[in-house]
């Protein structure tokens, strides 16, 4: 369990450093998103804790709004996936036959694919042709988080097909079905005991997968538009500059390393706790 | 054995297809296509120019029939040809394929081999298990063009040991590695985590069966018992695992050739696919996609061998 | 972790011996090759299809055009003898059969130009190109040159003649029009017009030698990674310096920067090479190793307006946009000084500069004056509002990725925040960016990119009404911000005609005016190529235009 407590306090401090960062802004009376060309990449002081970047922003105050954007990307995309594949695997094992085959086929296929120049691709896509709004921080968030879902949501589709799968071939779970017991019931009694603990995993593990590709897609011009900041896109921002300012790479790296730390820790504490009860 | 094959392949064919179709139409969709951005490099093309070059590149025919086109043409072996590097798609691909076998091979022979003797000394010494787990979970976390540059900025500027990149000139082994051990690097601590938590989790199971205390009861030596009796059954769930790190071994590894600029599928593919060039996007997609369902069969079947329970089962 | 590391009894110890017996010193050797760093792959290697820089780059070294702008910006030969003017003899105005006022241009070219391969460059190598470029079904692009291009006429085989149906200052440069091997790729192009662009020998077979008739041949491709050159045989002017030259491409600058920093690549071509600001930040802790030269170049960087953009459609309004932004304090303190600020898109070492004209100052007071006559008055939050109520809003959008770009644009946004603008930064990729959003008009505030061009050369396609994009056109044209005045279109028109410089010289004065004042697209700088190169090379020169520096490659010289 320790393994789980660990995890969890990390990702509430990187939640409370979230929530606490218009304040923490305020108080060292700095905005995050407004460049200062006066004082560009200048080292830790009492007014910059952390120094500038190179637009001469507090890399602090970027750090913690960052943390909102990165977490939220990480926490949507995990929610979105978790909740797509319970959807196709549930339905997958109730109804089976070709609905089942053709669910399968396509996670299959999406697995099959290489995943990172296909996120390219969507992530290239106009915004304005799926119907969202063009520019903005909450429409890259939703964006992303699209993009995230539509191959996260593999994962959790198998894994919920196949615990639903072994709940309904149960001599009681049958007999209760022959009986005429309502589907819903027999969801909510039987199917969704069994499937929350390794969701609650996947989800966690999903998490911690959803804030690496924000990153990743950073690194590659197609994350978070600036100037509203993500741990991924400081990170890449600083990356031409990372011979001269290492330091405005390593606060990044390192909170992006201690958020999925932090998931993948909750992730084990949960599992291991699933196998000693 | 021979049933599960023959029901799955016309599965993996039709997979192929739709994926295929899918792809195709994909990047079709995207906005910008060739010739909008030669307009863009030329100011001197015309109204009449730009028909004449849509209808020269077939970019004026629907995407549905030049689908059908190119995979006729793949049918009777033609590749077509890469808009983005002027040469037949084919040409393109085996130096990029070659690049990415050596450099994901070294990365995930190394990934394996650390990964599954850490993970066998965290089931086999309890007091390891803190340090595996530590490591584990430090290489997963760390997003891997960070990593690549800290080695870089560390091993090939700092202090000069290395190249920061790039491949050989000269020819020869020795150079050759030498240029391989930070991008190998880099992606073997990214991949290590996944088999040395599988193997402790396997090894750990393994070791709690009877016949394991029956053969400790025996008096046969523990690290006979380890290699002979629990790393076989151990490596069963190991093969999942491997069956998608060969998908990785042809689809490459994007952000580390990127950053140490070494030819690869990675970057191949999203070249491709940012650049329109639809003959080479799709040539690479295919043959990722086919190596990983059929790596996924592989293991299966493999899995299926080596346990007769889950043969059973169906 | 950043800094050396010393101390033995790091947990890398033992690591650390095995890498260091790995690496083998770098020794002393005589400097007989030279590696240059390139931040792009080039595609095709035919000189007449597809325009890429890398390309260019490339093709300096190992392939003499007819003209060229020297680093001076004059035209000057490199394949002929002398450059075709009016006074030579060698441009002549005449009328076309069809009684259009035309104009014939003779080149003579140099008698020491060969191919690889010992054969003579002549005038059938140039009838092949004109043939070739005349043939639309052969695909190479600009083909106005070749339609304007009537009649191909040779005397012996050195002296060429083209016969123009139009009247053109600048018919002497011949542009695109350069040898091309016909015995080699004639053959070819002959038996297949419509294939001849994935068939060519340049593509089929880069390394014939008889493709290439500069001091360099191109000896080894490795697609989308690199190109060997090494000297050819057949030059028989000034022997270049080094045995071979190695064009290296990494595309991601950090990795770039690495490595010329471990020593692997001696140079970076400014061309295509560091951002100005890491090139600059790179000076300030490497000046010793290297040399490092900031040339601004014909690159003329610029905030296109959407101009039925009602908002944008007052001038007032783009007026006071443009005294909003301080770009002398954006170049200082980015820039370090190092590219010069712009009155217009005309470059301020292009012989037909207007000096008179001044670029706009920054003066917030002027600004918010203009925007007050405009109608649109402080807000409670900050942002202006005109009479209805609407909040003055814009989109300011550049190509994601350009790290450079994106910097500026968040400066630009910061300072028309203070003047009561605000402005919703939008990226795209650069494909969609250029493919889509601009090229087909759908932009409607503000996208900022740069405009190359060459001196002295008419922007007919980015200002006159005609090249505004619309469907019904195929999109063509370049002239976004849909700038339509019939002055600017009938000096568009009349100044290519003028083939007295003198007589240019006020028309381009008032062409300057126009757009200083009618402010279709807000000027921002020439953008500045950082040229980085090793302390013991001499003789490289920026050129500045689009004559890449590798023209002159037979005056690099090791120190």
């Amino acid at each position: 369990m320790t393994r789980l407590r660990l995890g969890l306090a990390i990702l509430l401090l990187l939640t409370t450093a979230a929530i606490a960062a218009p304040w923490v802004a305020a108080w060292l009376g700095v905005d995050p998103d407004v460049p200062d060309l006066l004082a560009r990449q200048s080292g830790p002081s009492a007014a910059h804790p952390l120094g500038t970047d190179e637009l001469g922003r507090d890399i602090l105050a970027r750090l913690l709004f960052g943390a909102r954007v990165s977490l939220a990307v990480g926490l949507a995309a995990a929610l979105a996936s978790t909740a797509i594949g319970l959807a196709a695997g549930l339905l997958a094992a109730w109804r089976g036959g070709w609905v089942d085959a053709l669910l399968m086929r396509l996670a299959d296929g999406l697995l099959a694919l290489p995943a990172l120049p296909l996120l390219v691709l969507l992530a290239a896509m106009d915004p304005a042709a799926l119907g969202l709004p063009r520019g903005g921080a909450l429409t890259d968030v939703l964006r992303i988080v699209l993009i995230l879902a539509i191959f996260g949501w593999v994962g959790v589709a198998r894994l919920s097909r196949a615990a639903a799968i072994s709940v309904l071939a149960r001599d009681h779970v049958r007999a209760a079905r022959a009986l005429g017991v309502s589907e819903a019931r027999l969801l909510r009694r039987h199917v969704a005991p069994a499937l929350a603990a390794p969701l609650t995993v996947a989800g966690s593990l999903a998490v911690a997968g959803a804030i690496l590709a924000e990153s990743t897609l950073s690194f590659l011009g197609l994350g978070i538009q600036p100037p509203a900041s993500s741990w991924g896109n400081m990170l890449a921002n600083a990356q031409d500059l990372v011979f001269s300012a290492p330091m405005a790479a390593l606060w990044p790296g390192l909170a992006i390393a201690a958020a999925v730390a932090g998931a993948m820790l909750v992730a084990d504490g949960l599992r291991r706790g699933q196998e000693t009860p | 054995m021979w049933r599960m094959i023959a029901w799955r392949l016309p599965q993996i064919a039709a997979t192929i297809v739709i994926l295929s179709l899918a792809a195709y139409l994909a990047i079709g969709a995207m906005p910008g296509d060739p010739i909008s951005l030669a307009m863009m490099a030329d100011p001197r093309l015309g109204a009449a120019d730009i028909e004449r070059m849509r209808a020269l590149h077939g970019l004026d025919q629907p995407l549905l029939a030049r689908w059908w086109a190119w995979a006729s043409g793949v049918l009777r072996g033609e590749f077509g040809y890469s808009r983005l590097f002027a040469r037949p798609a084919a040409e393109i691909l085996w130096p990029a394929l070659r690049g990415s076998l050596v450099l994901l091979g070294a990365a995930l022979a190394l990934a394996a081999t650390l990964g599954i003797a850490a993970g066998m000394l965290a089931a086999l010494r309890p007091s390891w298990r803190a340090p595996v787990d530590a490591l584990a979970l430090a290489s997963q976390a760390l997003p891997a063009f960070w990593l690549g540059i800290l080695l870089i900025i560390l091993f090939a500027v700092t202090l000069g040991w290395l190249p920061a990149g790039g491949t050989p000139d000269a020819p020869g082994m020795l150079e050759a590695g030498r240029f391989l051990v930070l991008p190998v690097a880099t992606l073997a601590i990214a991949h290590l985590a996944a088999y040395a938590r599988h193997t402790a989790a396997a090894m750990a199971e393994v070791l709690r069966a009877p016949w394991i205390t029956a053969a400790r009861a025996r008096g046969a030596p523990e690290s006979r018992i380890a290699l002979n009796h629990a790393l076989p059954n151990a490596a069963v769930p190991l093969l999942s695992i491997l069956a998608l790190d060969a998908g990785a071994l042809v689809s490459g590894a994007l952000i580390t050739e990127t950053v140490f600029a070494r030819p690869g599928m990675g970057k191949l593919l999203t070249d491709a696919v940012l650049g329109n060039d639809h003959n080479l996007a799709l040539l690479a997609l295919l043959l990722v996609a086919a190596t990983t369902l059929l790596a996924t069969l592989a293991a299966d079947l493999a899995q299926r061998a080596l346990d007769p329970r889950l043969a059973q089962g169906r | 972790m950043i800094g050396p590391m010393t101390d033995a009894k790091t947990p890398f110890g033992a690591t650390a011996l095995a890498l260091a017996l790995l690496a083998t010193p770098a020794a002393a050797q005589p400097r007989d090759t030279l590696t240059i760093g390139l931040a792009q792959a080039t595609g095709t290697f035919h000189p007449n299809i597809e325009s890429m820089l890398a390309k260019s780059y490339i093709l300096g070294f190992a392939r003499r055009p007819l003209t060229a702008h020297g680093p001076d910006w004059r035209p000057l030969c490199t394949g002929c003898e002398s450059f075709p003017t009016l006074e030579n003899g060698q441009v002549v105005q005449e009328t076309t059969p069809d009684g259009k006022p035309g104009m014939r241009v003779t080149w003579r070219l140099r008698e020491d130009l060969r191919w690889g391969d010992g054969r003579p460059v002549t005038a059938e190598d140039l009838r092949f190109a004109w043939e070739a470029g005349r043939a639309f079904e052969t695909g190479f692009g600009g083909a106005e040159f070749y339609r304007s291009a009537y009649e191909f006429q040779s005397t012996d085989p050195r002296t060429v003649t083209l016969r123009f149906d139009k009247v053109s200052f600048d018919a002497g440069s011949a542009g695109k029009f350069e040898p091309l091997p016909a015995h080699i790729d004639r053959p070819i192009w002959e038996a297949d017009r419509r294939n001849y662009r994935s068939r060519t020998a340049y593509d089929t077979n880069t390394t014939n030698p008889g493709l290439w008739n500069g001091p360099y041949r191109i000896a080894a491709v490795q697609p989308g990674a690199g190109v060997t050159l090494e000297r050819n045989e057949a030059w028989a002017g000034p022997a270049p310096a080094f045995r071979r030259i190695n064009i290296r491409v990494v595309e991601n600058s950090a990795a770039l920067e690495a490595q010329l920093l471990a020593g692997q690549i001696d140079m970076i071509a400014g061309e295509l090479g560091l951002s100005l600001d890491q090139a600059i930040a790179l000076e300030r802790r490497s000046r010793n190793r290297f040399r490092f030269e900031y040339r601004p170049g014909l690159v003329w960087e610029h905030l296109d307006l959407r101009l039925d953009n009602p908002v944008l459609s007052d001038v007032r309004v783009r007026q006071a946009l443009m005294l909003a932004i301080d770009r002398p304090k954006i170049v200082q303190s980015l820039f370090d000084n190092r590219q010069p600020v712009a009155a217009t898109s005309i470059h301020p070492d292009d012989p037909m500069i207007d000096k008179a004209l001044t670029p706009w100052p920054h003066d917030p007071a002027r600004a918010a004056a203009l925007l007050d006559e405009a109608g649109w008055r402080p807000g409670p939050d900050g942002i202006r509002r005109n009479a209805a109520g609407e909040r003055l809003t814009l989109d300011l959008q550049t190509t994601a990725g350009n790290r450079s770009r994106e910097t500026v644009l968040q400066v630009i946004q910061g300072m028309w925040r203070a003047a009561g603008v605000e402005a919703r930064i939008a990226n795209q990729p650069p494909r969609v960016l250029f493919g889509e959003t601009l090229s087909q008009r759908r932009f409607q505030g503000a996208a900022l990119f740069a405009w190359i061009s060459s001196p002295e050369n008419v922007p007919r396609s980015t200002l006159h009404s005609d090249e505004i994009p619309t469907a019904a056109r195929n999109w063509s044209g370049q002239n976004y911000p849909g700038y339509s005045n019939p002055e600017m279109d009938a000096l568009l028109e009349a100044l290519p005609q003028e083939l007295d410089a003198a007589k240019r010289r006020p028309m381009w004065s008032r062409l300057q005016a126009l757009t200083h004042r009618d402010l279709p697209a807000i000027p921002l700088w020439h953008r500045a190529e950082p040229h980085v190169w090793p302390q013991w090379l001499d003789g490289v020169r920026p050129t500045g235009n689009m004559s890449p520096s590798s023209l002159w490659v037979t005056d690099w010289r090791v120190r």
